[in-house]
């Protein structure tokens, strides 16, 4: 944490001969960007001290800032007392195939949306535009006797299955991007006798990196936090995920929560979605660079 | 030719997907049980169609204090060959939601507890459980065979007709900080409820003593917090009964409620002139900013005396402080100085195995089983009085002696509590909460509030 306000003043000396003296107005919009950064920063900082501290530890008030004595057993302990390990590589491979099964089927659909143009076509769209509306808990029921009928429970499948068969919400900031895409490319590709599905793949999607990585990180992390739908279609510990099994920390009415536990599985699930959005970053820019369109 | 190579991997994976999904339906098997994925392995499917064996399911809260029984299930299965028990799990803020949708959904657990935020009358006016009397009569059940004291099965017996089995009984009792009292040079309080100098005004001198407010919110430490139960109960305690008598008869459903009658805003007045007028009382405010959302500002130490469920005893050795177990002091009421909070299990009417499911009932709440739930569950309290003794011995640091004295104490002057015994008390409950907040901070007075609580529950008993 001393790092960062250290680094100012020894990174300003260098800096003074070649540059003009800084001005009253940026030293204060600097200040007040690191008093920023650091408040922004606090949070993330005081989960991470507390998935360090012992029990005992968390109960004291005035808080601790830093522990006092640090617990790195607590990042072994949470993967010995719960089957965390599972939990995590469950919910990866849930968000994963999500990801997988909305870039796939909502692009198509949303190709479909931006390309043609034919009777009632607008119809259909404020149609599955309306199914925004619905709010989950309007469907549940209905849902889960029809997974149920399908022999579906306590599987991945309810959570997995439904992804392939597009979202409004993604189709339509798809078919927005797709859109703006130029006639012209189609048409040279219709001329070399692409198909209709090749344009989908060869013209739309590389052009759309921007768009599909936006797609991706929402699919990603709407899966990854999700709570409701695994609890309601999942019933053995082995199949559960991450927010079911995070939440049950804090379940018993009777306890006290080991927060600082609960603190190291945030930190751990903190991990994908950093990742993700960092790589996702570069293929944000990535994508703008060899399109040169926008 | 490239073309059809594009097509070719485009197939692929469409296929690789599928099967993808095919495989992952594949593994339903295992552990999910014939009942919910019957046919999903041909192993289940085959024991089901002997007709012999049947598949229960127990739904409870996924929480260590209660997935404990996990581990009773197979010594239960080596002895009923014929039924295989399945846990079904969902956090505690869920548990409600999964219920409901389980049984809409046509799949409904055999057993369970009121463990979420509705109560036994609620289910019971939902018409979700099923009546237990033809079962204990076929079968001979008797409560005094697995030392369940009589008056706890009438709890959830409702004209006659039962729909529990008590399974754990909580009680409300005081904890102090031994800590606090050494510094102060104050006697300790006593556990000993026939002790008749240990009444609230008492309490409340004691609480003088130990109370130090100050501008450094570090240095500030108060009396006690006396947020005994759920809120429309605390009139109850000074004599006072806010909800008819037949509440009780038929099914939670008052006839009427006195929530504006002078004797029960009296008895609120009581209890809110600790933290308004004596000031040996945390505020909402000053207990969320030392404890946090949910925390309870007794464990970090800051608080002397708290008035609380013995379920706290549970976490008592993690406490960084000594702390001690008396009784709730007399408020004037002769005969009800503790809240029970008695859990039965309950056999909901979807269930297509009742007998199988009383069967395990009645293992969970047997002599040995209740005796080793303690150790399983980290402190659970037994319904089972010859149980209850290891329950006492069980707590680091307190006094044996101390914790049975409270316990037989709280079961003599004990009542069950409303929540499990009020219709739609979830809703009472929130709206408690909210019409209450602004006596706690001062900005409104109980004698403004309560003629509009009086108007809402008269208005959420009708639903």
């Amino acid at each position: 944490m001393s790092t960062i306000p250290a680094a100012g003043p020894t990174a300003s000396p260098s800096l003074k001969k070649p540059r003009r003296k800084l001005d009253a107005v940026s030293i204060v919009s600097f200040i007040t960007l690191i008093v920023t950064t650091f408040l922004m920063l606090l949070p993330l900082f005081f989960m991470v001290s507390t998935s360090l501290k012992s029990k005992k530890e968390l109960l004291k008030f005035p808080p601790t800032f830093l522990p006092e004595s640090w617990q790195w057993s607590n990042y072994k302990e949470i993967f010995e007392t719960l089957n965390f390990g599972q939990m995590y590589g469950n919910s990866l491979l849930i968000g994963v195939l999500t990801v997988v099964g909305t870039l796939i089927s909502s692009s198509l659909a949303a190709y479909g949306f931006a390309r043609y143009r034919g009777k009632g076509s607008n119809m259909w769209f404020m149609l599955m535009l309306s199914t925004m509306m619905l709010p989950y808990p309007a469907i549940m029921i209905p849902q889960f006797i029809l997974f149920s009928k399908l022999n579906w429970l306590d599987t991945f499948l309810p959570l997995i299955v439904p992804s392939f068969f597009g979202s409004a919400y993604n189709i339509f900031l798809l078919r927005q991007f797709f859109a703006t895409l130029p006639e012209e490319l189609f048409d040279a590709g219709r001329i070399d006798g692409c198909t209709e599905l090749r344009m989908w793949r060869q013209i739309a999607l590389p052009l759309s990196g921007p768009a599909l990585a936006t797609v991706a990180i929402f699919a990603f992390i709407y899966s990854w936090n999700d709570l409701l739908t695994p609890v309601l279609y999942l019933s053995s510990s082995d199949k559960f995920t991450l927010p079911v099994g995070m939440s049950s920390f804090t379940s018993s009415r009777f306890r006290i929560p080991p927060w600082h536990l609960l603190m190291v599985a945030s930190v751990l699930a903190m991990l994908p979605i950093v990742t993700l959005f960092a790589i996702a970053q570069k293929r944000f820019v990535e994508g703008i660079v060899l399109t040169g369109i926008k | 030719m490239k073309k059809k190579g594009m097509k070719k991997s485009f197939t692929l994976l469409l296929s690789s997907v599928m099967l993808l999904a095919l495989a992952l339906s594949g593994c339903s098997g295992g552990k999910s049980a014939g009942d919910v994925a019957p046919g999903a392995e041909g192993d289940n499917g085959k024991k089901e169609a002997s007709g012999e064996q049947v598949t229960i399911t127990h739904y409870t809260i996924d929480s260590e204090d209660r997935t404990f029984i996990e581990k009773l299930i197979p010594d239960f299965e080596a002895k009923h060959p014929n039924i295989k028990v399945k846990l079904e799990k969902a956090p505690y803020e869920q548990f409600d939601s999964k219920l409901q949708t389980l049984i809409a959904g046509g799949k409904s657990p055999d057993v369970t507890s009121h463990y979420g935020y509705g109560g036994f009358a609620e289910y019971y006016n939902k018409d979700m459980l099923l009546d237990l009397n033809d079962i204990i009569k076929e079968d001979g059940f008797k409560a005094s065979d697995y030392n369940i004291p009589e008056d706890l099965m009438k709890i959830y017996t409702v004209k006659d007709h039962a729909y529990g089995i008590p399974v754990n009984m909580y009680v409300t009792l005081m904890l102090y900080n031994k800590d606090m009292f050494d510094a102060a040079n104050l006697p300790y309080p006593p556990s000993d409820y026939e002790d008749k100098s240990w009444t609230f005004d008492k309490m409340v001198e004691d609480a003088k003593k130990l109370t130090h407010v100050s501008d450094d919110i570090t240095k500030t430490q108060y009396g006690v917090d006396f947020t005994w139960s759920e809120r429309d109960m605390r009139p109850l305690y000074f004599g006072v009964q806010p909800y008819s008598e037949d509440t009780w008869t038929n099914g939670g459903v008052p006839s009427e409620t006195h929530f504006d009658s002078p004797d029960v805003i009296a008895a609120y007045n009581k209890l809110f002139n600790l933290i308004l007028k004596d000031k040996v009382s945390p505020t909402t405010e000053w207990s969320k900013s030392v404890a946090g959302q949910n925390g309870d500002a007794f464990v970090t130490g800051k608080v002397g005396m708290t008035v609380s469920g013995s379920w706290s005893l549970a976490g008592s050795n993690d406490f960084p402080f000594k702390v001690g177990v008396a009784a709730v002091p007399a408020g004037g009421n002769d005969k009800v100085r503790s809240v029970l909070f008695v859990d039965p299990l309950m056999i909901l009417k979807g269930s297509k195995h009742p007998k199988e499911a009383f069967e395990w009932i009645k293992y969970l709440v047997g002599d040995e089983v209740q005796e080793k739930s303690i150790d399983l569950s980290g402190g659970n309290p037994p319904v089972n009085t010859k149980a209850a003794e290891a329950y006492y011995k069980h707590f680091d640091g307190i006094d044996p002696a101390d914790v049975k004295k409270v316990y037989e104490g709280a079961v003599k002057y004990g009542f069950e509590s409303y929540n499990h015994l009020v219709t739609n008390y979830s809703q009472i409950n929130d709206m408690f909460i909210n019409e209450m907040q602004p006596i706690e901070t001062g900005h409104k007075t109980v004698e403004e509030v309560m003629p509009i609580i009086q108007k809402k529950v008269t208005e959420i008993i009708k639903r």
